[in-house]
């Protein structure tokens, strides 16, 4: 049966809405195990992390303040529509109107989410209920897809659903290491690089993945490379673009969106692993957001306009 | 039965089980939507877990009245629309006609298949002190209120599971296959395998929920006005990633007046232009088919027990609850001289709005509803004040109480005509009122059609 182009647009939506609070969800539970690792003296602050949702930081203030100010930005404050409250909201909203194409279970889980984000995140912003919160979110991202996996059709709303998780997660994980350059540029370190290279590889879920695909010490250009390139890390760039290329295959037409997958192909490509300084990282990361966000309008016009 | 239940569980026990089916009716995501609501429009769905109990053989005979009563409403739409001939007859005044808000010349002429203009409705039934039960009301435009009847069956059934086992509980979940089926079978030139769509206004629209609903047990599209184009041949088509794709049967929940603005409502935003012409040239089918609503005025009311006889050739099985027409001058002398002891209701509101009871209303409202009805008789019936039947309802974490419902069985009317075993429920949760609008705080009920066997007994 075909696809309407209202529920297309809202299965692509929902789809990044929940990759994007699980992503926030990583992120933050990385960044929340790094900060305690760290000695104050080292400077580690909360406020750039608010560019992992394509703001400006927060005006930094050091310590629990920052820390407290950036938390409830980030986890539950509703006007702010990069929060993991507001996007599990906009994801059920966009759910709820495409009932009739996701499966029952589906619809359920999203529910869940929304229930447990409504009662809990307020007190998720302190430290002690924090983790757990983090990681329920990230549990029930990862169970609506399994949900889907093991009970939807592979039709054309399972395409769409597909691409919106890799578009938005390709674009997550060029925003972490946007906001890893951002701290480069703001405090070049003396000794803690290695930490914070593994606090990035964290803040996607890569650390062991990384430790098993390249041995030895953690160091700048292997963590780009893995992140940008590496084929099998179903986290990095080249690997979302290879999905995103199947999935787009898979729906009607493709054409153009095909075309725009290349120009990513391309921003990757062009992205330097071996450069050490921030402006270098900070600029190849504009560039691909650029082109995801391209990308993004091409789906937009190729699917949900007439 | 449901004495036994109660005792057995006790208030805690019940209070407890309310607890779990309100955490069931969160997870399962239903819903209903208020208008007035700010930001939250989409609450959860009000239920008590206490069922309604209805005696199998009593419902039958209730089933067989509605079935009759739909049968002869369809033939008199038919009629309207086409020959007239219960005006030429006598039986109906054609004034009323010529003064009905709901009557679409612009559907004179048309033949639906089976000669059925309200595929599904849904008639609201009252339980008197005598016993009886009476239809209030008929509704065969966009009835809403039957997914809720298959959700609250599904919870209860979630948290009542020994229960089920041991009664004889009639099913109630087959109704969106029956609903399908019924659809399939009005497809232009009897088409196999049509394309079904749900045509809904909107997320905003507090019947929402069901609509989605209804889709997805169908693998019905859910469309919007928006989603639909008419092209120059009248051929009715959903916008898809794959371009346009042809629609045979629309099962429409928005009002006559907004269905096509170059017919009806230019300013309507959530219709189609065209879907009219396509529907009158036979290349799509509209359930419930436009103009059907010109029988569930609650003028039209008055004349169903005459309908039904002149059509059927049979007495009406169930009743009608007395009603007093304020277009004729006799009966419009009682209604003003005896406000107190009736219930007052304007012709074309649903939803309960507007509907003045005469012994719990100030004196200025009286007045104003007096001057109301002076001013447009037509638009105003009367009736007398029911006492509606009340059952046992969780009101407190510590007590269970008498309260007021209804009942809302929905019935289908095609080639034949099928009617949901019960209905919707509804409850009026403040003590002595009678007020069951889940718009205006009114509960729900499962409700359940029971088969005692009587060879033990």
């Amino acid at each position: 049966m075909a696809l309407l182009s209202r529920v297309a647009d809202r299965v692509y939506w929902g789809a990044r809405y929940i990759e994007r609070a699980e992503d926030t969800a990583r992120v933050l539970r990385a960044f929340g195990d790094l900060y305690v690792d760290f000695p104050i003296a080292a400077g580690l602050t909360w406020g750039p992390l608010v560019a992992i949702t394509g703001e400006a930081p927060l005006i930094d203030e050091a310590g629990d303040r920052g820390e407290q100010a950036v938390l409830h930005r980030l986890i539950a404050d509703r006007s702010h529509s990069g929060s993991i409250i507001s996007t599990i909201e906009f994801a059920r909203e966009n759910l709820r109107t495409t009932r009739e194409v996701m499966p029952r279970e589906a619809w359920q889980a999203i529910n869940q989410l929304s229930q447990l984000s409504r009662d809990e995140a307020a007190r998720a912003v302190g430290r002690r209920t924090r983790d757990w919160f983090l990681s329920r979110v990230i549990e029930i991202s990862r169970r609506l897809d399994g949900v889907l996996e093991s009970t939807m059709t592979r039709d054309a709303a399972w395409h769409m659903w597909r691409l919106g998780r890799l578009v938005e997660r390709a674009d997550m994980t060029t925003r972490v290491l946007g906001v890893r350059a951002a701290a480069l540029l703001r405090a070049p370190v003396d000794g803690l690089d290695e930490v914070q290279w593994m606090g990035v590889l964290r803040s996607v879920s890569a650390l062991q993945m990384y430790q098993r695909a390249v041995r030895g010490p953690i160091e700048s250009g292997d963590v780009l490379r893995f992140l940008l390139f590496h084929e099998g890390f179903p986290r990095s760039v080249r690997s979302c673009l290879v999905g995103i290329q199947a999935e787009a295959l898979a729906l009607p037409d493709p054409a153009s969106v095909i075309a725009q997958v290349g120009a990513v192909v391309a921003a990757l490509d062009a992205c330097d692993p071996d450069a050490h300084d921030g402006w270098a990282i900070d600029a190849d990361m504009d560039r691909l957001q650029l082109a995801i966000a391209d990308l993004d309008r091409a789906i937009i016009s190729r699917f949900f306009t007439w | 039965m449901l004495d036994q239940l109660l005792n057995d569980l006790g208030i805690d026990g019940l209070i407890e089980r309310q607890r779990a089916a309100e955490a069931e009716i969160q997870t399962m995501g239903i819903t209903f939507t208020v208008y007035s609501d700010g930001d939250n429009i989409d609450r959860a769905w009000p239920f008590d877990v206490i069922p309604r109990i209805i005696d199998g053989d009593e419902w039958n005979r209730v089933e067989a009245g509605l079935v009759q009563r739909l049968r002869a409403l369809n033939a008199f739409i038919d009629d309207l629309y086409n020959d007239q001939r219960i005006i030429a007859d006598g039986v109906f005044p054609a004034e009323l006609l010529a003064d009905s808000v709901n009557y679409r010349p612009e559907c004179r002429g048309v033949h639906p298949a089976h000669g059925v203009w309200a595929h599904i409705s849904g008639s609201d039934l009252v339980r008197h002190d005598d016993g009886q039960f009476y239809v209030l009301e008929d509704n065969l435009r966009v009835p809403s209120g039957v997914s809720y009847v298959l959700e609250n069956r599904a919870v209860t059934k979630r948290v009542f599971p020994d229960l089920f086992e041991r009664q004889s509980i009639r099913p109630v979940d087959n109704y969106t296959d029956e609903l399908n089926r019924l659809l399939t079978s009005i497809a232009p030139h009897g088409r196999r395998d049509p394309q079904v769509a749900v045509l809904t206004p909107g997320v905003f629209n507090s019947a929402y929920f069901e609509h989605s609903f209804l889709a997805q047990r169908m693998g019905a599209e859910l469309v919007e006005g928006d989603d639909l184009v008419v092209g120059p041949d009248d051929v009715v088509s959903m916008r898809t990633i794959e371009g346009l794709t042809p629609v045979d049967v629309i099962y429409r929940r928005i009002d006559d007046l907004f269905l096509d603005p170059e017919v009806f409502r230019s300013d309507s935003l959530i219709g189609v232009p065209g879907l009219m012409r396509a529907w009158r040239n036979g290349t799509v089918s509209i359930a419930n088919a436009p103009g059907a609503g010109v029988a569930d005025d609650k003028v039209v009311y008055a004349w169903v027990p005459d309908i039904i006889r002149y059509y059927m050739g049979e007495e009406p099985i169930i009743p009608n609850v007395p009603t007093w027409r304020c277009m004729y001058a006799d009966e419009r002398r009682h209604v003003l001289d005896n406000l107190r002891e009736l219930v007052v209701k304007p012709a074309n509101e649903s939803g309960g709005y507007g509907i003045v009871i005469g012994d719990r209303a100030d004196d200025a409202t009286l007045r104003e509803c007096a001057a109301a009805i002076e001013a447009d008789p037509r638009n105003w019936v009367a009736q007398p004040i029911l006492a509606l039947s009340t059952v046992p309802t969780i009101v407190s974490d510590s007590e269970v109480a008498q309260r007021h419902v209804d009942l809302r069985p929905f019935i289908l009317t095609g080639q034949r005509s099928f009617v949901t075993p019960g209905g919707l429920t509804r409850v009026a949760l403040p003590e002595g009122s009678l007020v069951v609008n889940s718009s205006q705080g009114g509960g729900s009920k499962d409700t359940w059609v029971v088969d005692v066997d009587r060879t033990d007994t």
